[in-house]
């Protein structure tokens, strides 16, 4: 009864990824801060100085575009926690990129977890039939304050997907999904505030692992399927520790993990976070495998997906770059390199 | 104006110039007399995202809007369909950088106006 899940299966019919070419080994950050050793991950994924959300959702979403072969979006929302501008959309910004006019566009904001949200309400759209195809960003240029540890994980990027009528392009269907939150206070930024706070005993077990363990048990109930039915499953990815361990909790193992796993590479992209998982994930799935998404956000809340992989995954591999390219083709940075891009350093 | 603003727009952010309909040259930016036939007949037409680098330098002076990005590769691009592009090159490796390397278009901040105007998005290519 708590299921979600259309009377027309929709469908990914294109996706994109980006990672934007600037790493930051968390050594840097602790030699500056603690004077020594490394975060919780090897190295975190940086913006440049002219890149913010709505130049790396372009980048994705002319991807995902691209590869879905559409010319016509009836929907265009990003889901982010740093919009370039507190009052004027992303979306429009992305959409006139794209040539997009006659479309519904918006913002939608969740913490971590605004990328999902996004999924879910296209799906919701093209599912009721008042759409053909739309499209959904998550995708972040998260700051943590300097020195505080959120700075080891905080990091940029995302992905994009273009969700349409399931038929012979469809490279996976999404065939369920279900949504848990509650009033938990985690982690917030209020208005004109640079960096967000967080209570770090709040969190792991009360608001990480209760929210996605709730999300993903509804979705197991509610469909029967049980861990060892998926050949992958991707959680969000706050650092490398969380999504191993909510995973051995619900009956995962390491093998169906490890590839949507980019944390200790790039870090915590926010609402790109687990996005980016199911491209890396979607790089390599095989028609008739079988996909759990679970994303989370502070504040709190969880969505889980099951996708189903199609046999339009096979035509269309290759015609966008690949998650493990763009984690190939980076360039370490040091600490204050990344002060200068990041807006920490003023000439 | 809006319609203009559009224009402008659709030339920054998706490198849209213009076709001859008489004897299909093409031209970026726009232009609204065929400088090969002389017709006027320009059609919208987005340019294609790759080329290759013709000639290229190293900005060290900051121009008015651009002084928390020196040093900056400054390069004239030929797209393959043979229009001239004068752009940022980013996110590229020095040693890349170089006459005949292949680049592609990307979209990126092309100038801040101060902590409360407008943000101004535009064309730079990378080394592909
Ligand atoms: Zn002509």
């Amino acid at each position: 009864m708590y299921l979600m899940q259309s009377k027309n299966r929709a469908a990914i019919l294109g996706y994109g990824a980006y990672i934007p070419y600037y790493r930051l080994p968390t050594t840097e950050i602790a030699r500056v801060w603690r004077g020594g050793g490394s975060g919780p991950n090897v190295e975190k994924a940086v913006a440049s100085m002219d890149e913010d959300t709505v130049t790396m959702a372009i980048e994705a979403a002319r991807q995902a575009v691209a590869m879905s072969g559409l010319d016509s979006l009836g929907a265009v929302f990003v889901g982010t926690e740093s919009k370039p501008y507190a009052v004027k959309p992303t979306s429009t910004i992305v959409a006139q990129a794209l040539g997009q006019h006659h479309t519904l566009a918006a913002d939608l904001e969740f913490a971590c977890k605004a990328g999902t949200e996004a999924i879910q309400v296209i799906t919701g759209l093209v599912g009721s039939g008042m759409i053909q195809a739309g499209l959904a960003i998550g995708m972040d240029t998260a700051q943590g304050r300097p020195g505080d540890d959120l700075e080891y994980t905080a990091a940029s990027g995302g992905a994009a997907y273009v969700i349409g009528n399931k038929g012979e392009g469809a490279i996976a269907v999404i065939d369920c999904s279900t949504s848990f939150v509650s009033d938990t206070g985690d982690f917030w930024r209020r208005a004109h505030e640079k960096y967000p706070r967080h209570l770090s005993r709040f969190t792991g077990e009360p608001a990480y692992f209760y929210h996605i363990e709730n999300a993903v048990r509804t979705l197991f109930e509610e469909t029967g399927h049980k861990p060892g039915d998926f050949t992958y499953a991707v959680f969000h990815q706050p650092n490398p520790r969380f999504p191993v361990e909510v995973a051995t909790r619900l009956g995962f193992t390491m093998d169906q993990i490890k590839t949507g796993l980019l944390n200790p590479m790039i870090g915590n992209t926010y609402s790109g976070s687990s996005p980016i998982g199911l491209a890396a994930v979607l790089d390599e799935a095989k028609p008739g495998d079988k996909i759990l998404l679970a994303s989370f956000g502070s504040g709190a809340g969880s969505d889980a997906f099951c996708l189903d992989v199609k046999d339009g995954i096979t035509k269309k591999r290759g015609k966008s770059p690949t998650v493990k390219s763009m984690l190939q083709r980076g360039t370490r940075i040091d600490y204050s390199t990344y002060s200068k891009f990041r807006d920490k350093l003023h000439k | 104006m809006a319609i203009q603003s559009w224009r402008i727009r659709d030339r920054y952010y998706r490198l849209v110039g213009s076709r001859c309909a008489s004897c299909g040259a093409e031209y970026f930016p726009p232009v609204y007399r065929c400088r090969e036939c002389g017709s006027d007949k320009m059609k919208d037409k987005e340019m294609p995202k790759t080329g290759r680098i013709v000639t290229y330098t190293q900005l060290h002076e900051p121009l008015p809007g651009f002084e928390a990005q020196v040093p900056f590769y400054l390069a004239l691009v030929e797209l393959e369909n043979g229009a001239r592009v004068l752009t940022q090159v980013v996110d590229s490796p020095d040693e890349a950088v170089k006459t005949g390397a292949k680049v592609k278009a990307t979209v990126r901040r092309a100038k801040v106006e101060g902590e409360s105007g407008q943000i101004i998005y535009g064309y730079k290519f990378i080394v592909a």
